[in-house]
Formats: structure tokens, C-alpha cells, sequence
């Protein structure tokens, strides 16, 4: 059986122009989809069971045993972390939240080690973005900073930028002009008009040089910012300056780097500068294909985007406080429930090292790298595979994700339901 | 020799990221890209091993040449062996400086390990699936 519009659950551009082919409970043809697509679905590397850990080996169990003992596990901590949450859909987000309530547990999405400092910046000068239709439709520049979307969203040049038609411009692929900024050379970098090459750490200065000459202040800049030419800096501005709709699409190599809120701060009062003259609009580029619901998610329900902590019976929030690295950094948490990501692959060594001093429980579909540090794990189905809810696109738009067959695995909302309910008559 | 540790995404990291004990994930996330002049200095080739030291830890990684990458700086893919020498300090941010670690790198005939057994060096138990 064909299906058509499948939405694809692996970054945050969620294409939704897959034709997906599937015979019984196996996915056996994808078109349109990039190689990370491909991989996503025709991949079948599931977890079996539920796995235990039994002092040097590693036992199966069943849904019940790991449902209850995970509960236990979190009645019984003090200061429970639940991390991740940008794997999965918003439904079963929001039981997170609620689970993060009742337990006075701190709850945090992958933001932390993403997009977090953007967050930080937005809430201290706001966010001129747009749909990534508008994208596609009007813009005649496209700047990249610190991002490298060819290996990271394969798709995002094609459907919205640099290879795609658009509804007001003519000649699409020749009229956009395409700006990266990174400090190596990438397989993005190669396709650009200009490329910026800017020193390891220089972003933030290269970014208030280029506000400087926005605002009419050439003569104060000098011949070198951080590896960039006053003549390259003149360019761009003026490419920038002479467009009529320009898109800045931000990387982890500002979020990431000395500066993080800071450089975003930057980034977006450039924005500001630019639509003194034209129309500028900038967004980042979000990574896991439902992070932005699980910000979208933890926000209606909390008031805050990640971080949240409810340890003292409100949620408090306190990013650098909150947040997940620094409470693993500390020894802080005395357990932790990992959901739809992979912090023992993605945070550093000694977060990865106090997980597995304490029980850590993960809820995902495939081993990973978590697993190795981790005391039980619950398998359950992919979203937009053999589950589905609701996703947000890296500009906010949601997209309903689609079960394409009924397969042999509760999901994420399912299992979070029933650790709820435990823990909720324990605490009556 | 003293270099930049630069780490990001890449699509081979991507592609095997739900089969992350394959010896496929395991040469994407433990290869380091290094300046081809670089290498000469330190006097390797082309995928043989170096050992990886920074403040926060030491890990033995594979080593390939990449032009686009200036002298004196390294870049790896996001993933376990990257962070096994990222330090845990976010300076009240909530976010590592993954992007700008400083490391020494030499030569070594030491093995890169398996992600198991690199996680088994954090406390970690190996699951062979």
C-alpha cells in the first residue's frame, strides 16, 4: 500500500511530501525522502522487550514489570529529572508534564543542548520570524550562520531555499543569493554566493561589525573582524541592504559557542537593523523534528519552554540553574527518565557518568547509546511510523504525524499514561 | 600538538543514529577531521589512531584529512566519543561549549572502542543488541 503526504519525524523541517510504501508492519519503499528519511523508515533496529539490568547482565521483562518499577523508581526519588521529549509528540509530551507535576520533578527538552540560548534571546528581544512559506515564496537572500543544513536538514535548501521555486521570484535558483557563515568550510558552504569564514568564537563581533556598517558606521570598522575582511563585511551588508525579503536561518555554531545567548541577541537586533531598510526576518534552524512542540508544549502548560522545575510546587524556571547538564554536573537528581532522546550520546561525559550512578529509565524505541547507562528500557512505537500526534515544524506550523500501520508497540502516550496513574494514586 | 575541538552534525552520523551500536555509527562518531598539514606534523595517515586529551577526559579516535578545516583545528560529529572529552560547564548558561573545546592530540596504536564499552568506562553496562 502507497501513502502519500507522509510527514517525515526526523528533523525539524518535518517534510510532509513523502510517498511511504508499506506492506504489513514493514516499510518498504520511501520517495522523496533524504538519506536520513530513508534511513528513518526503512530502518528496523527496534528493541524487542522491555530490558532490565540485573546486576551484570541484561534481562527481558514485560510492560507491566517496567511500568511499575519505573514508577517505583520515580515515587521513590527526591529530585527526579525527566529529559528529552523533542523525540516524540505532543500528546504524550504533555503527560510528561503532568507526570513532572505531580512528582515535584525538574522536566526538560533537548532545547538544553540545542536551541536553549536562542530561547534566552528571544525572551530578551523577541523573534522577527516567519513561515518557512514566506521563506520560499519571497526571499531573495538567504543567509545561513552557523549552520550547515546539507548534513543537517538535507531538505531545507530544496524546499525553501536555495533550489526551490518561489511564488515571486522569477527566476528562482538564479535571483536568491546565498550567504554562510560558519568557521570551517561545509558541504553548504561550497553551494553559497559568499562565504564567511570567521574565527572559532568571532561570531559575536563579526555580527556587531555588520550591524555597525547597517547603520551607516563604515569608517569605524576595522581592516580584520575575526578572520573577515572589512571588504567581505561591506559586501554582505550591502547584499543584505539591497535585498527585498532576506532570511537569516541560524546553527548550533552560534547557540553552541562563546557568547550562546548572547550571539542570538546579536543576531536578531542585526535583523532589526536590516528592516530599517528592507524586510528581514530570522529563525533557527531546530534539529529534532518536534523539539519546537516540546517548547510549544511545556510553555501552555508551565509557562516556561524547558528547564522546568517543580520542586517547589510551581514551576520555576532558572536556566543555568534548571537546566539538564547542570543538574547532572552537580550529582543534583537521584533519578532520571530519559523519553525520546539520548543524553548519554549528547551531553558530556560526566552527565553521562552520574546517569549511570542513579536509576535511569528510558522510554524509546531503539537502543542507543543511553541504554548502556541505563537500568531499564521501554520500547515503544516510532511517531509517524507506527504511532502518531501532533509535531511542530521548525517554524511553529504543527503537522498531525501519522500512524502507517498498526504495529506490535504501545507508544510513548500510552506508557507515560499508565506511570501516571500509578504515581498518581500513590500520592492520592 | 594543541588544536580546536569543533563538533556538529554530519549525515553519516545522522543516518546511523538508531543503530548506535553498529561499527557504521562508530566510525562516524569516533573519526576526527584534521587539516592534512596537521597530520604530517603529528605524523599520522589516514585512518590510523590518535589519542584525544582535554581537560575533561581522553579518548582514541580514527583520524581523516579535511582541506576545509584551517591548521590547528579539529572537528568531530556530535555523539559519545566527542563528549567524552567535552567539559560539563555551561557558565550558568545551561549549555557545554561543544563547539570550542581545546585538545592535545598524538598518535597511538590504542583501539577506539566500541560505544558500549566507552559507556562502560562511565559506569555503564554494555547492551549488545
Amino acid at each position: 500500500m502507497k501513502i502519500e503526504d507522509v510527514v517525515c519525524s526526523f528533523c525539524g523541517c518535518l517534510c510532509d511530501d513523502l510517498v511511504v510504501e508499506v506492506d504489513g508492519k514493514k516499510v518498504v519503499n520511501v520517495e522523496n525522502g533524504c538519506t536520513l528519511a530513508n534511513e528513518k523508515f526503512m530502518g528496523d533496529h527496534r528493541l524487542e522487550t522491555p530490558i532490565r539490568r540485573t546486576g551484570n547482565g541484561w534481562e527481558k521483562i514485560s510492560y507491566e514489570e517496567a511500568i511499575a518499577e519505573t514508577a517505583a523508581i520515580l515515587l521513590d526519588a527526591d529530585r527526579p529529572l525527566l529529559y528529552g521529549w523533542s523525540g516524540t509528540f505532543g500528546e504524550a509530551q504533555s503527560v510528561g508534564v503532568h507526570l513532572a507535576e505531580i512528582l515535584g520533578a525538574v522536566i526538560d527538552n533537548t532545547s538544553t543542548v540545542c536551541h536553549g540560548p536562542s530561547i534566552l534571546a528571544i525572551q530578551e528581544v523577541g523573534h522577527p520570524g516567519c513561515t518557512l512559506g514566506q521563506v520560499r515564496n519571497r526571499a531573495d537572500v538567504v543567509v545561513y550562520w552557523g549552520a550547515n543544513p546539507i548534513d543537517a536538514h538535507p531538505r531545507h535548501m530544496s524546499r525553501y531555499t536555495t533550489y526551490c521555486d518561489g511564488f515571486f521570484l522569477k527566476d528562482a535558483f538564479k535571483d536568491r543569493k546565498v550567504i554562510v557563515v560558519d568557521v570551517r568550510e561545509t558541504e553548504s558552504s561550497n553551494v553559497a554566493d559568499e562565504f564567511v569564514r570567521v574565527n572559532p568564537g568571532g561570531d559575536y563581533a563579526v555580527l556587531s561589525a555588520l550591524r555597525a556598517i547597517v547603520r551607516g558606521k563604515r569608517d569605524i570598522i576595522p581592516p580584520n573582524v575575526e578572520g573577515v575582511s572589512r571588504e567581505q563585511l561591506f559586501r554582505v551588508a550591502d547584499i543584505c541592504i539591497a535585498a527585498k525579503f532576506g532570511a537569516i536561518f541560524f546553527g548550533l555554531g552560534l547557540t553552541m559557542s562563546p557568547g550562546k545567548n548572547k550571539n542570538i541577541r546579536n543576531a536578531i537586533e542585526l535583523t532589526q537593523e536590516l528592516s530599517r531598510h528592507t524586510k528581514f526576518t530570522i529563525s533557527p534552524m531546530r534539529g529534532h523534528w518536534n523539539v519546537y512542540g516540546s517548547n510549544e508544549v511545556f510553555t501552555w502548560i508551565t509557562g516556561y519552554p524547558y528547564a522546568v522545575d517543580f520542586a517547589r510546587g510551581i514551576a520555576f524556571y532558572n536556566p543555568g540553574e534548571t537546566t539538564s547538564v547542570d543538574i547532572l554536573r552537580r550529582g543534583e537528581c537521584d533519578a532520571c527518565l530519559v523519553v525520546a532522546s539520548d543524553p548519554g550520546a549528547h551531553f558530556p561525559r560526566a552527565c553521562a557518568e552520574h546517569l549511570a550512578r542513579i536509576p535511569t529509565v528510558q522510554i524509546d524505541p531503539h537502543v542507543n547509546v543511553t541504554t548502556h547507562l541505563a537500568r531499564i528500557q521501554i520500547p515503544v512505537g516510532v511517531a509517524g511510523i507506527d504511532a502518531e500526534g501532533t509535531a511542530y515544524r521548525m517554524d511553529g506550523v504543527p503537522l498531525r504525524t501519522r500512524r502507517l500501520y498498526k504495529g506490535d508497540y504501545p507508544d510513548d502516550q500510552e506508557v507515560l499514561r499508565k506511570i501516571y496513574e500509578i504515581v498518581r494514586e500513590a500520592k492520592g | 600538538m594543541r588544536f580546536l575541538l569543533n563538533t556538529g552534525r554530519t549525515i553519516a552520523q545522522g543516518s546511523f543514529v538508531e543503530r548506535k551500536n553498529s561499527p557504521s555509527y562508530r566510525m562516524a562518531a569516533a573519526t576526527i577531521c584534521m587539516n592534512p598539514v596537521d597530520m604530517l606534523e603529528i605524523l599520522v595517515e589516514e585512518g590510523e589512531h590518535v589519542r584525544v586529551s582535554s581537560d575533561a577526559g581522553v579518548v582514541v579516535m580514527k583520524v581523516i584529512p579535511d582541506q576545509g578545516l584551517p591548521r590547528g583545528r579539529v572537528f568531530v560529529s556530535l555523539g559519545p566519543y566527542a563528549n567524552h572529552i567535552v567539559s560539563a560547564e555551561t557558565h550558568g548558561t545551561g549549555m557545554p561549549d561543544f563547539k570550542l573545546t581545546p585538545v592535545s592530540i598524538e598518535p597511538t596504536k590504542d583501539p577506539v572502542m566500541p560505544v558500549g564499552s566507552l559507556m562502560g568506562l562511565c559506569g555503564g553496562l554494555p547492551y549488545e543488541d
